[in-house]
């Protein structure tokens, strides 16, 4: 009980939240809604990126299969429900797809081959204008939908938590981490390796093509640049190493924080918020390898909590 | 196919491929020594772009003698880089040093870029460089001689650098770290300084390449992190740490954006991701990677 209620609490709190019956109200819940769409990424990014070691920068090519794959069936006249379930099973083929020659690079490599796969994926969404309306972008009929896109929001982050909390502490999870530590000595031991590469994947897969379906839905518009772009592919990455990469509790704090000090930024100052961004950025880099949740302080608190996960 | 377009295009492609095998190889260097994936190479590329059009622009020089002029500072701008923010991350963990070298290029990329279009050094606005040169022309195909000249160049320093890499003790010290950085130590090389040179000579080579595409066509603040990404797509293409291969990778880059574009716009861009993922899946270490 003690353990669970840091985590209850908030949530319950967050469900009320469309109750309130005042002005703001559309514009906070747009706000948080955001900010569960950069917790799920950085969450799910970390099951490939920070418990199996592999830096995914090609995570977003995910979210944007999956927004254009709603976006695409949903003006083609397939109902909603069945529409965002066919799009998130094309996403996981197409994570199981990519999966076996992806996974025969290391590194640098996997890291560069997966992000090229992203700028790929947007001129192709660019170039394929029959199908994807091109730069002008997808429209799909518009309506206001701020309230059960926050619920669903909500929902989906509060999945990703338990499922990364799960496989930490499943066989599978077990296994990832021994290939982050060294995969030659996983395989040596026994671990079925590119099985296990496979499944991390495409788990990690469902949470952002789950997101970017919704995401075509409530913002009834999108663009090969909002979807598959720079800025959106790195922040989620940046969000969990920031947090802690490869803890549960690392990239939703990460994400929390890195939202948080861009909305300040934005809100603040009239310029420069890139150059404050990278600034943040910099010194996470520089000064906390492993993320705010191992620095000792937090650590202690997590320790106090029970929730503390001995990963070195 | 008309021949001619073709010949004309293989060598505009050529020509084209040299400017991104010279950055690429910068990038490369740093590589290959340091094991730091420096996604701000492009922004130091684009800074002195800038650098070298305020020069032309504010002084009278000629462009090529005003990148004589900025490509050389960056070398100090390089090698600063490494020393203030790259060392730091030395010791740590392999997979924590990529992840955190990761962060702190990408945090100085965006620092670098936004400064860059607040100090309205541009704005937003495109930078070039006005330079006539009369084309030459043989028989049906055009030779674009400012282009010409800027690949003899790239050759030369190109060439240069391999110089000294294979004759002098730096150079063969920055070989032997690529190598084996244990065995390097070993032997009494100080990696720390061969880190920080290494940094040094690939900014210089961007900062040389910055120049070149300020002549021949345009910079703005935000091609830096595009190009980086370009840069990385074609070493990674030729094999990491072979020299070979990224000119091979830059060559074949240029030549397919030529060709593609040529036929299709749309599409020119895209073939350097698509020749990327399709040449990784085929061999993963690269053309030439061992």
């Amino acid at each position: 009980m003690k353990r669970t209620l840091p985590f209850v609490v908030p949530t319950a709190l967050l469900l009320a939240l469309p109750l309130l019956r005042i002005d703001a109200r559309d514009y906070v819940l747009q706000v948080l809604t955001l900010l569960f769409l950069n917790i799920v990424l950085a969450q799910s990014y970390d099951m490939v990126g920070g418990t199996m070691g592999y830096i995914n920068l090609g995570h977003i090519a995910f979210f944007g299969l999956g927004a254009y794959a709603l976006g695409i069936l949903y003006n083609a006249g397939v109902p909603f429900v069945p529409a965002v379930a066919l799009a998130v099973l094309a996403v996981m083929a197409f994570a199981a797809l990519i999966s076996y020659p992806f996974f025969r690079l290391r590194g640098a490599y996997f890291a560069l081959a997966a992000f090229g796969l992203v700028k790929l994926m947007e001129y192709v969404t660019i170039n394929l204008n029959w199908l994807t309306g091109g730069s002008n972008g997808l429209k799909i009929d518009p309506a206001n939908r701020t309230v059960p896109m926050y619920l669903v929001s909500l929902a989906v982050v509060v999945i990703v938590l338990l499922a990364s909390w799960v496989i930490s502490r499943s066989r599978l999870g077990l296994a990832m981490k021994s290939i982050r530590e060294d995969e030659e000595v996983a395989r040596d031991f026994g671990v079925p390796t590119r099985l296990v590469k496979t499944q991390a994947l495409v788990v990690s897969s469902i949470f952002p093509a789950v997101m970017g379906a919704f995401y075509t839905w409530y913002i009834n518009f999108i663009d090969p640049g909002q979807v598959f772009g720079l800025k959106i592919a790195l922040t989620p990455v940046a969000m969990a190493m920031l947090g802690g990469s490869g803890l549960v509790i690392g990239p939703v704090v990460g994400a929390i924080v890195l939202y948080m000090a861009e909305e300040v930024i934005w809100t603040q100052f009239d310029e420069l918020h890139g150059a404050m961004l990278g600034g943040v950025i910099v010194v996470v880099g520089l000064f906390m390898p492993g993320g705010l949740m191992r620095l000792r302080p937090l650590d202690a608190l997590l320790g106090r909590l029970g929730w503390r996960e001995d990963d070195r | 196919m008309d021949l001619a377009i073709l010949v004309q295009l293989l060598i505009n492609g050529i020509l084209l491929g040299g400017v991104y095998a010279m950055a690429a190889v910068g990038l490369s260097l740093i590589f290959g020594v340091s094991g730091v994936l420096n996604l701000a190479h492009g922004e130091f590329l684009m800074l002195s772009g800038f650098f070298v059009y305020v020069v032309y622009d504010r002084l009278g020089l000629n462009p090529f003698l005003a990148v004589a002029l900025v490509a050389p500072c960056f070398f100090v701008v390089g090698y600063l880089f490494e020393m203030g923010l790259i060392r730091p991350l030395a010791l740590r963990k392999e997979h924590v040093r990529l992840a955190s070298a990761t962060l702190v290029t990408l945090g100085v990329a965006l620092i670098v870029e936004d400064a860059t279009s607040f100090a309205s050094l541009g704005g937003s606005f495109e930078k070039s460089v006005d330079i006539f040169v009369p084309t030459l022309v043989l028989g049906t195909v055009f030779l674009p001689s400012l282009k010409l000249v800027i690949f003899a160049v790239v050759l030369a320093l190109i060439a240069a650098l391999f110089l000294f890499l294979k004759y002098t003790y730096i150079g063969l010290a920055v070989q032997a770290v690529t190598q084996n950085r244990r065995g390097a130590v070993l032997n009494g090389v100080n990696t720390f300084r061969i880190n920080a040179i290494a940094f040094g000579i690939g900014t210089f080579m961007a900062a040389a390449a910055g120049g070149f595409e300020v002549i021949h066509s345009a910079v703005a603040p935000d091609i830096g992190l595009p190009l980086t990404l370009k840069y990385l797509s074609i070493i990674v293409m030729g094999g990491l740490g072979s020299f070979a291969g990224v000119a091979l990778g830059g060559v074949i880059i240029g030549l397919g954006e030529a060709l593609v574009g040529f036929y299709n716009p749309a599409w020119g861009q895209t073939v350097a991701y698509l020749l990327l993922v399709a040449i990784l899946l085929v061999r993963p270490k690269g053309l030439l990677g061992k």
